[in-house]
């Protein structure tokens, strides 16, 4: 964890614009954070980040754009909302990481866990697609289209075979995906909002 | 005059005979879970609202709410892909209920933000252009816990019961979506819920007070971050274990997922048996109400339930 220790933040370096973009892609509020730590206290998984929620909120206040984008918290983090529950200033802690993982995203930024990115994408295409998620290929996907190797990536769904089994042999693996009737809507909405807010996808 | 003549003799009928009063009916969103990793849910949902005479009109053409990965991507997509069904509940005039945790809290954070500000009804409006499709947001969106719970009723739920759970103690493990973050009309407490507490007590069941009633499984994580996943899962079981509990009960398949469909990953990293049962709310109503444990996909478990149904005097 990064909290230990003093360091110099150099103000040239921040962006000034940083923090209205965050909230323009919907971190709510992180602008009111004043720093209590209550997210920190009750993160289930704060011990595995490199900058805990309470840093990463300063750090989007200040502008440091490219640490907190570069950040590795944000891939940890299980959007469990217990920060935005307990946080006495109401911010949107959660969803302040989603707005952070889509302009890192957005960015092309490389994520310490490159996992996270290819879920994700993996996840709306499927829905774009079909209209509805088809799991086994998410787990194709994270497996094989992360930044190890081909032979880690076999090596990773070998590791996962016998789970696949057991739920395949209770019939809880779908074959093929399900696709919706109006599949053309889901075109449409992807396109209007590709349009609308200058994605890159 | 006659109207009010009407209405003011109609009113204690009803209340001297509420089982009578009118059926709830629904506009069912299973979402995408629902219809493979956990049909078991599914099951156990549509046999216990069957009943319990709660009636599900499965959304027709419902799509993918976008969970986790639409927040996470671009959040008007995340706006936008719960809108379309709630346009598409709008056009039935019925509410949506959905027994999946995390897509209840996607179409209720989607119907909340438009409802609270017009400019973004406009924009999710304009992100549904040349579908046909609009929202006005007219219809609400609810958990089934809170519609079994609160809308039909404990007591019709208590009058269903032919098999009461007598001896049988349980952990509630409700996960995080379902009460946090907390929604402005909310059903239930997101530190201490007692929804399903109260519930498990009804079925005759005892339901243990234990401290993780909502601590994180790392369920979203389980597919990029897998060991966290499963130290974070192990903790929730070994403290099920611990308070003394037969089982894990819970309304949230990708908790389900993660503490019975990894158990026996946890199993290996951690070198220890556990062999707890984990099971959903609604296959614990179903079996206090009679319903063969098949018909509720308690045969798709991973950890098997075969002890716990024998200590209820169940066969298998």
């Amino acid at each position: 964890m990064a909290e230990a220790g003093l360091q110099v933040i150099k103000l040239k370096d921040c962006d000034p614009h940083f923090m209205n973009e965050v909230i323009a892609a919907g971190g709510k509020n992180v602008q009111l954070c004043y720093q209590c730590g209550t997210c920190t206290g009750g993160c289930p998984v704060a011990h595995l980040m490199d900058y805990p929620p309470r840093t990463v909120m300063r750090m989007v206040q200040l502008g440091m754009k490219e640490q907190v984008l570069k950040s590795a918290t944000l891939w940890v983090c299980a959007s469990c909302n217990t920060c935005t529950t307990r946080c006495p200033r109401g911010v949107e802690i959660a969803k302040v990481m989603g707005a952070l993982k889509s302009l890192a995203i957005k960015e092309g930024v490389a994520a310490k866990n490159p996992l996270g990115p290819v879920f994700y994408k993996s996840f709306l295409d499927s829905t774009g697609t079909f209209g509805r998620v088809f799991e086994p290929k998410l787990m194709l996907d994270v497996h094989l289209k992360g930044d190890g190797s081909i032979a880690q990536g076999i090596r990773g769904l070998l590791r996962e075979a016998p789970f696949g089994m057991r739920l395949a042999m209770r019939g809880r693996v779908a074959l093929l995906p399900e696709a919706i009737g109006h599949k053309e809507q889901m075109k449409k909405i992807y396109e209007n909002i590709c349009k609308m807010e200058c994605l890159h996808e | 005059m006659s109207e009010i003549a009407v209405a003011e003799k109609a009113v204690p009928q009803e209340a001297a005979k509420p089982e009578e009063k009118k059926a709830l009916r629904f506009a069912y969103y299973p979402g995408c879970s629902l219809t493979t990793s956990a049909k078991d849910y599914n099951m156990s949902v549509i046999e216990v609202a069957k009943a319990l005479g709660l009636e599900l009109e499965e959304l027709e053409d419902w799509s993918c709410c976008g969970a986790t990965a639409a927040y996470s991507v671009n959040y008007l997509l995340s706006l936008a892909l719960p809108a379309r069904n709630l346009a598409l509940a709008e056009a039935k005039g019925l509410d949506i209920v959905t027994p999946c945790p995390e897509c209840y809290y996607r179409l209720w954070a989607a119907h909340d933000s438009m409802g609270e500000d017009p400019k973004v009804l406009e924009k999710v409006n304009k992100a549904m252009d040349g579908t046909g499709l609009k929202c006005a947001g007219s219809v609400d969106v609810k958990h089934i816990l809170d519609v079994l719970v609160n809308g039909v009723g404990m007591e019709a739920i208590a009058k269903k019961v032919v098999r009461p759970l007598k001896g049988l103690k349980v952990v509630p493990y409700y996960g995080c979506v379902i009460v946090k973050p907390p929604r402005k009309s909310r059903f239930d407490s997101p530190e201490n819920p007692m929804t399903m507490d109260r519930l498990i007590s009804a079925l005759g069941a005892e339901s243990i007070q234990w401290d993780s009633k909502t601590r994180c499984c790392g369920g979203p994580i389980m597919l990029t971050n897998e060991k966290a996943m499963l130290n974070l899962s192990r903790d929730l079981l070994a403290k099920a274990k611990a308070a003394g509990a037969q089982a894990v009960v819970l309304p949230c398949q990708l908790c389900q997922l993660a503490l019975d469909g990894k158990q026996t990953a946890i199993e290996e990293a951690f070198k220890e048996k556990i062999d707890m049962p984990v099971l959903y709310f609604t296959q614990l109503m179903g079996l206090a109400f009679g319903i063969e444990p098949k018909r509720l996909g308690l045969d798709k478990n991973l950890v098997s339930v075969n002890k716990l149904l024998k200590s209820i005097g169940i066969s298998s």
